[in-house]
């Protein structure tokens, strides 16, 4: 008995350890983010940041590149990963290995890649949405995952087939039987894609995009106080959708995992 | 000329020949079941019917047209699978209804039309329920009423009670007899369950390593085997090794003595055969009885109403079973010496190679 409560110390120890190694800066963060100089403290770098238009128009960047790259990435997949599972399994090893290749190639390689294409209509090319490229296969690794967790946890061949039997074509089959049945994995994709893309650095940086993660490195080298409270706000979002992701996931496990 | 029709249908799955030369033809309104052992083609020849598998060779023929290249969703062939097949975001209503809501069906008439089938299959009061609040058994008559929602030409039925437990599935599968007859649809309905097959059928094909080993009603697969795999694996049967005598008289060879068996007039002295007896013609009297074949019991099976012996003949030439009321079955039990006989006429005869 006292040995067993003994062995229960040290995992309990190494985890406030590790509790506190995530926690200490993050608390730390947040007080220097209600620094006003001296032993005063107050909400003056939020107010700044509020009336930041570059702020606003950096957070609306990122977020209009997470939805493109949602949809981008979902409308390549989920026929790819259907289409898979469903005609050619034999391929699923071949799937799997280009599915983590993202994070075999450094960013930086890909970055270089891409500028060598740096080729194609202006509308996209010369804009922001040129970034929704290395974005989309950023998040492929996860987007995959959680696309083929869903669609094997389903029958595929025999839904597919009833659909047909009783007359329906591909395009009903995939939105009135496949992607309702994948609402979870879909939403579980979307909002990792989200978390990847408001704080992706390396591609914006290098190619010159004012996204969200290039504002606050930005702020950090001119106003410290503010580039912490931006920290804890980018904070925010990706934990947003990260605790979406467990909600969603929970809910399926609660019904039973048939819908 | 049939209604549905399958003619010279061969199909392989690379080195593995799973269908040769297959053919077939069903009324309008005919009930048939495909029975055989697992992996002997019965889901490949319906898939091949459905449009899932294209054949190698032959041809599907439906109301006089040839569909052999039709896709499946254009043949509108209703189907019911062995494993559960409902939509998991659909109530039973809406599963009912998406056949018709795809072909663009009037909203009020699916409605009207769902009504009429969750009424038929008993489901009214669970057609908002969602399939994982369903019994398998309610599954599978929510994805017959989705399978006949369509108006099929034909229905065709993949093992659809093989998941569900004995009693339901005597029940369902009288419901889906009943169903075939209310709507007169015509049917394949695939088994591997003798009992299944002969209990609800028009007529029953058995297949055998890819090929149709009988095709007749059910009363003749049982009664009149055509071959050796047919009487082994419709109903039990004991074979003995005989030989025909005389094949004017009907008089066969049986360990050493001569028999009379009225199926063997006409075959040719010196045929070898098998002599086949069926368990609920076989007569159970005290040893040494005249002209039977004496044996020791040597096991006793209880099934309520019934009872079966599995009898050792003397001398090693086998064993035969019999089934019997169980009420008479009282001092017959294991290792009582006994003799068996049985009509002249009882024994089915063929052909030993
Ligand atoms: N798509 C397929 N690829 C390869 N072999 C198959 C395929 N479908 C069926 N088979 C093989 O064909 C044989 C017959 O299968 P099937 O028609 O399912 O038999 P049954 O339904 O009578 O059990 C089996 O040996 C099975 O392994
Ligand atoms: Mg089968």
């Amino acid at each position: 008995m006292r040995k067993r409560r003994r062995s229960e110390t040290g995992p309990k120890i190494g985890l406030v350890l590790i509790g506190l190694y995530f926690l200490v800066p993050l608390v730390s963060t947040g007080a220097f983010s209600f620094w006003e100089g001296g032993n005063r403290y107050g909400l003056r770098a939020y107010v700044a940041l509020v009336h930041e238009q570059q702020l606003w128009q950096s957070l609306g960047l990122s977020l209009r590149l997470a939805i493109e790259t949602i949809l981008v990435g979902l409308v390549i997949l989920v026929p790819a990963v259907f289409w898979m599972n469903l005609r050619v399994q034999r391929l699923r090893a071949l799937f799997d290995f280009v599915s983590v290749l993202p994070f075999v190639v450094p960013p930086i390689a890909l970055v270089a890649g891409l500028t060598a294409l740096y080729r194609g209509p202006s509308w996209f090319v010369g804009t922001a949405n040129y970034l929704v490229v290395p974005y989309v296969i950023l998040a492929l690794p996860y987007t995959y995952r959680a696309l083929e967790v869903g669609m094997r946890a389903l029958d595929l061949r025999t839904l597919t087939e009833a659909a047909q039997s009783v007359g329906a074509g591909w395009l009903s089959i995939m939105f009135r039987v496949i992607v309702p049945n994948l609402s979870t994995a879909l939403i579980g994709a979307a909002l990792l894609t989200i978390a990847i893309v408001m704080g992706e650095f390396t591609f914006a940086n290098i190619l010159l995009f004012n996204t969200f993660a290039v504002y606050i490195n930005y702020v950090g080298q001119t106003a410290a106080t503010e580039a912490a409270a931006l920290t804890l706000l980018s904070f925010l979002i990706t934990w947003l959708a990260m605790l979406g992701v467990l909600l969603t996931g929970r809910g399926q496990v609660q019904i039973g995992g048939a819908r | 000329m049939g209604y549905l029709e399958v003619e010279g249908v061969a199909k392989s799955f690379g080195p593995a020949k799973v269908l040769s030369d297959v053919s077939l033809a069903l009324e309008e309104g005919e009930f048939v079941s495909l029975l055989g052992p697992s992996g002997c083609g019965k889901t490949t020849l319906l898939r091949i019917v459905a449009g899932f598998e294209e054949p190698d060779r032959g041809t599907v023929r439906l109301a006089g047209t040839e569909i052999t290249a039709e896709p499946p969703a254009k043949r509108q062939m209703g189907m019911v699978f062995q494993a559960y097949s409902l939509f998991p975001n659909m109530t039973a209503e809406e599963n009912i209804r998406f056949g018709l809501k795809v072909r663009r069906v009037d909203a009020n008439e699916q409605a009207e039309r769902a009504q009429e089938l969750l009424e038929l299959v008993g489901l009214m009061q669970h057609r908002g329920k969602y399939p994982h609040q369903l019994s398998g058994g309610q599954q599978q008559r929510v994805a017959l009423a989705r399978a006949l929602a369509i108006r099929p030409l034909a229905l065709l039925l993949d093992e659809p009670l093989s998941a569900l437990d004995a009693k339901v599935r005597v029940q369902l599968r009288e419901e889906i007899r009943r169903i075939q007859q209310e709507t007169k649809v015509t049917t394949i309905f695939v088994t591997h369950d003798q009992e299944e097959a002969l209990s609800i059928s028009d007529r029953v094909v058995v297949m055998h390593q890819g090929q149709l080993s009988q095709v007749g009603t059910p009363a003749a697969i049982y009664g009149e085997p055509d071959n050796i795999f047919v009487a082994r694996f419709v109903g039990a049967v004991a074979e003995l090794p005989a030989e025909v005598v005389d094949g004017t008289e009907g008089i066969v060879e049986l360990f050493g003595r001569k028999v009379r068996a009225a199926r063997a007039q006409g075959m040719a002295a010196g045929t070898r055969i098998y002599f086949l007896l069926r368990p609920e013609t076989v007569r159970v009297g005290p040893e040494g009885a005249n002209g039977g074949l004496d044996g020791t019991i040597a096991g006793r099976t209880f099934f309520g109403a019934l009872t079966s012996l599995r009898i050792e003949l003397a001398d090693g030439h086998g064993s035969v079973t019999t089934a019997m009321p169980s009420d008479q079955a009282g001092e017959l039990t294991p290792g009582a010496r006994v003799s068996v006989s049985w009509a002249d006429d009882a024994p089915r005869i063929l052909r030993r190679e």
